[in-house]
């Protein structure tokens, strides 16, 4: 698959794909453009509305579509399209079940250059405390794809959090992706557990252990709420767990984690790696990567953190 | 039409009624709310203006009723038990244990259509299945009901812009005009007037009467079938906040709330008497 393009329009191309086909298809646009969503527009217009920068309406227009057999993807810059338009989402997707997709564009610090309005780095606990709602953050293009067709066939809501970057390619074309996490590297006694941008990152990460390379693991894990069966089959028996994000810490991927190893009584140390609320939101230039270093989550930064809990008895 | 008129009379003292003992045997309810809509919902329902089927709650030609001020449910669900979308001893389990529905909307109830108590969702929702419904060549025709309070939801202004503009003229809305929010007269909180020139200036149609008239309801309600402009319609219906008892009336206080006690007998009483003033 071309590494070229942005998981956007990895996603786009094949919800592309499979509405000139199936006609009850509709893509709903708060303003939100791209090439990918161009071709909808001119290809299939009757398929593709625009909203304009209105995202409560958004949602409430797709689920009264979605009322008449519509299956609708609703999309925006991430933070607009689901902590604006949240009360919406609960009533309408958690409450009354409604199953339309919400894309979310921009995921962490993907809109790197625009500021704290525009970071979203609470989404996944704010939208993973409201039941019935399947969260799917996405890793690569081959994931995003992946996305289109399981978000056409999921009979619940869920929100689809893109990378507005591109990333490196981790998946292959035919590798699944409906267990809600992969286990990308085996390890017998650590095992680091990451999401969406950040497993690219670990993956580097995970080379700089190679003196110990049995030992430590990596399992992206991409779907809340986590697939517990298949979580403590994977880590089996490890000493060790360690979680990164480019999110805050609070109710995020590391706090999923946890709660899934207290809840099964697996008692074993985890440090979780990620932002702090003592940083807070930060107006902070420069790229991502000066973003990561200001809140201790660049690689350098991890590679030690990570020492220093595998160091600890 | 003076036959109809006067059946709709009866239905709506019928269903004032049976919605009051409900809430009195609860204890909660938005009895006020209730009181000001009954007559637009009695004369859409029993004045041969809706399409349904209780025996087909689901039934895919229906007109879709879709109550956005879902704090109104007491008097919705008085009719569709009325109409026998469900058992009417459902009525008397009303807010309790075991009961099928509480103080607000829920979309599980036969003929409810969606979850409802947040304001400013509903009328949105009316407007996607509107649009579906143009999208897959339906016929049917999508009604929604708002409370004048929730026009100061940004999000009823969202959907008003988009539904003119998308030309959904099988949307009709119609707004429970009866001036009293949680705390106040509307007029002493933020002035929702001129709500006419609001709604004409956002591209719909607007007509504006008295939500207590089934003459005048019934005069707009059955043409609306046989519509040729491409407007939306948005009927802005005068009610009176507690309908029917002196007593709840032109007082912000009884906002969600049940009458209890002495209060509830005089309630009753003023109900079966028609006083002048709340009647």
């Amino acid at each position: 698959m071309a590494n070229n393009i942005t998981q956007r329009d990895a996603f786009w191309d094949r919800i592309y794909e499979i509405a000139e086909t199936n006609r009850d298809v509709v893509i709903i646009s708060a303003d939100m453009g791209a090439p990918s969503l161009d071709k909808i527009r001119k290809n299939l217009p009757s398929q593709f509305i625009n909203t304009g920068i209105a995202e409560q309406n958004t949602i409430t227009l797709a689920a009264g579509l979605s009322m008449t057999g519509k299956k609708v993807f609703t999309y925006a810059i991430a933070p607009f399209i689901t902590l604006r338009c949240l009360e919406q989402i609960r009533v309408e997707c958690s409450i009354m079940k409604i199953p339309i997709t919400i894309v979310g564009v921009g995921g962490g610090f993907g809109y790197e250059d625009s500021g704290p309005t525009h970071h979203i780095i609470e989404d996944m606990a704010i939208m993973r405390a409201m039941p019935d709602i399947v969260i799917n953050n996405v890793t690569d293009n081959v994931m995003a794809k992946a996305f289109a067709d399981i978000s056409c066939n999921l009979k619940k809501p869920n929100y689809v959090r893109l990378d507005r970057q591109i990333l490196p390619q981790i998946y292959n074309e035919n590798d699944r992706f409906d267990r809600g996490l992969s286990v990308l590297k085996k390890g017998r006694d650590f095992y680091i557990i990451s999401t969406g941008c950040m497993t690219s990152v670990a993956l580097e990460i995970i080379k700089e252990f190679a003196y110990e390379t049995d030992k430590i693991g990596l399992i992206d894990l991409y779907t809340l709420p986590i697939n517990e069966k298949e979580l403590i089959k994977s880590i089996d028996s490890v000493k060790k767990i360690i979680t990164i994000e480019e999110h805050f810490l609070p109710g995020g991927l590391g706090s999923a984690v946890c709660e899934t190893l207290i809840d099964n009584n697996i008692n074993i140390p985890v440090k979780r790696i990620g932002l702090v609320h003592d940083i807070g939101y930060s107006y902070i230039y420069g790229g991502r990567e000066i973003i990561r270093q200001h809140y201790g989550i660049d690689k350098k930064s991890i590679i030690q953190k990570i020492k220093e809990f595998l160091n600890e008895q | 039409m003076d036959n109809l008129i006067k059946r709709l009379e009866e239905k709506s003292f019928q269903i004032r009624n049976e919605m009051l003992d409900m809430c009195i045997k609860a204890g909660t309810g938005h009895v006020t709310s209730s009181l000001s809509c009954i007559d637009i919902l009695v004369a859409l329902y029993y004045g041969s203006i809706l399409r349904f089927n209780p025996k087909d709650p689901e039934w895919k030609e229906r007109d879709r009723f879709i109550l956005s001020k879902g704090q109104a449910s007491p008097a919705l669900y008085t009719i569709l038990a009325d109409l026998g979308y469900f058992d009417k001893k459902e009525l008397s389990l009303f807010a309790q244990k075991d009961g099928m529905f509480g103080v607000h909307l829920q979309n599980d109830v036969p003929g409810a259509e969606i979850t409802s108590g947040s304001l400013g969702h509903g009328f949105g929702i009316a407007a996607g299945i509107a649009l579906g419904a143009k999208m897959n060549r339906d016929l049917y025709l999508v009604f929604t009901l708002l409370g004048d309070g929730e026009c100061y939801e940004g999000s009823i202004w969202e959907t008003a812009m988009f539904a003119s503009y998308h030309r959904l003229n099988n949307l009709i809305a119609m707004i429970d005009r009866n001036y009293l929010c949680v705390t106040d007269f509307t007029e002493n909180l933020i002035e929702l007037e001129p709500l006419e020139n609001k709604w004409a200036s956002f591209g719909w149609e607007v007509i504006r009467l008295d939500g207590h008239s089934f003459k005048d309801m019934l005069m707009v309600l059955l043409d609306v079938r046989s519509r040729k402009r491409s407007k939306p319609l948005v009927i802005i219906a005068d009610t009176v906040k507690g309908k029917g008892i002196k007593s709840l009336c032109y007082d912000p206080l009884w906002h969600g709330l049940a009458p209890k006690g002495d209060i509830a007998g005089v309630c009753k009483l003023e109900l079966e008497r028609g006083d002048k003033y709340g009647q």
